[in-house]
């Protein structure tokens, strides 16, 4: 599969990572001009920006490694690309399987051929492409909307963004409750780490323990999930 | 908090350049994701069609197109314009950005939906997506091929099989912490377990549609259940 790994693939793989390093130096600049008009002091800030970092660790180990399982079948830039951009594992895969089968192909199989591949990738790349593409359209409409609703009733915006962020995760966390018992040992067990550890932070006053929490709860949950899967 | 507050447009200048770099940018990534197609359809002789490549994007579309819609519509309430353009053009919104943006928010004490906690998340976004692309860059992209001899098969079937409950199960505490609105909470709880427990298992379409129904049925309940009382204690103190 020497097509999935050919120099412009990788050029234009760098190139988004290099895209995404830009835009957020603009944004974290854009903040640094803006904290003082939203009470926010520059060490506030810092901790943000740390915290924020720190907190993705835990998410982005796992993200590699699921990522590098799907290296065998795409090649490394088609992954970086997938991956890197909006994407993921589950949604990458499953778009490849439905284009390869357009080609009586299988992912892996013996005819997966460089052309199953190429159409796989062309056709995830442009499935990728139309979130960013409702975002770019979607987004400015939204915000107008937005914007008058806060107008006509400004404690819309104490509810709804809460609201939002509740609804979002509880449904997310319920979704995978009923799939097994490992699941819902997962789960439980990372939920309790967090807990204790934010418990903890808030008695020992540790903002450090606050920021590590979220990746040693993931930690602990994954060590839980591979006793309870392989036992 | 500071004497520096002279001028209080600071804010509409981060929306202004948010709202200006964030399409662009974005409109860039999604030219530069483009691009390999292009080169792979025009510049090899791999003989691919477009009736081929119509086929197989139909295949792909009619089971992801209608999320490309609706995911950004669920986000919208959450992320606010500036984040939008980060949080969509990254991925990976409720397994890694939007936890990020949480951890922050508790951090510094910011309510999501403020301004301060509107920094908090896209600083906190800003963060990430550094560790996220140095983490690509240097495990999959110059280690990838080399790693993969040492990662033992069962720890990436487990991470690849429990990664999501093992977030979530951090997340939801993290969420709970920062929102500190008991009855919101209740609320979000009690309508997603109903969609989750009862609802989709006896309409499994709606399985796909189950976060961006349970955010709109927690904001629209949380909003018309929202206490009156104190408006109306400060007018008649007033």
């Amino acid at each position: 599969m020497n097509i999935a790994n050919v120099p412009f693939l990788w050029l234009c793989a760098l190139a988004v990572f290099v895209v995404i390093f830009i835009q957020s130096i603009i944004y974290i600049r854009a903040a640094r001009k803006a904290a003082p008009a939203a009470d926010m002091t520059n060490r506030e800030l810092n901790q943000s920006l740390r915290a924020g970092a720190v907190a993705s660790i835990g998410p982005s180990l796992a993200v590699v490694l699921v990522a590098l399982a799907l290296l065998t079948l795409f090649g490394t830039p088609a992954v970086l690309l997938r991956i890197g951009l909006i994407g993921s594992a589950a949604t990458e895969t499953a778009s490849a399987t439905m284009a390869a089968q357009t080609m009586g192909s299988a992912l892996g199989d013996e005819n997966y051929t460089a052309q199953v591949f190429a159409i796989a990738f062309i056709a995830m790349s442009i499935s990728g492409g139309m979130w960013l593409i409702a975002t770019l359209l979607m987004t400015p409409l939204l915000k107008r909307g937005s914007k008058k609703l806060s107008q006509v009733n400004p404690t819309v915006m104490t509810i709804i963004p809460g609201a939002a962020l509740l609804g979002a995760f509880s449904m997310l966390t319920v979704t995978e409750l009923p799939k097994s018992s490992v699941h819902l040992v997962t789960i439980l067990a990372s939920a309790t780490t967090m807990t204790t550890l934010l418990w903890l932070a808030k008695v020992l006053n540790a903002a450090w323990l606050k920021e590590w929490a979220f990746g040693i709860a993931i930690f602990i949950g994954l060590v839980v999930a591979y006793l309870a899967h392989t036992v | 908090m500071s004497t520096l507050t002279k001028q209080p447009s600071d804010f509409t200048a981060f929306e202004k350049a948010t709202s200006r770099w964030g399409p662009i940018t974005m409109l860039i990534g999604l030219v530069l994701s483009l691009l390999g197609p292009g080169y792979l359809i025009f510049f090899t002789d791999l003989q691919l069609s477009f009736g081929q490549i119509g086929a197989a994007y139909a295949a792909v579309a009619s089971a992801f197109l209608v999320f490309a819609i609706v995911e950004p519509l669920t986000y919208f309430p959450i992320l606010g314009q500036a984040a939008m353009y980060q949080a969509f053009m990254i991925g990976n919104i409720s397994n890694k950005l939007l936890p990020a943006a949480v951890v922050a928010q508790d951090t510094i004490d910011a309510q999501p939906g403020t301004k301060k906690g509107d920094l908090a998340a896209t600083t906190a976004i800003s963060g990430a997506a550094m560790v996220h692309l140095l983490s690509l860059l240097i495990f999959v992209g110059f280690l990838g091929t080399w790693l993969l001899n040492f990662v033992p098969e069962n720890i990436l079937e487990v991470v690849r099989l429990y990664i999501l409950p093992a977030i979530l199960g951090a997340v939801i505490v993290q969420a709970i912490t920062t929102v500190k609105q008991p009855r919101i909470i209740v609320i979000a709880l009690a309508i997603s377990l109903v969609i989750g427990l009862i609802v989709v298992p006896l309409v499994p379409v709606l399985a796909g549609f189950a976060t961006a129904i349970c955010v709109a049925l927690t904001i629209i309940v949380a909003w018309l259940s929202r206490s009156k009382n104190p408006p109306k204690a400060v007018s008649h103190i007033a």
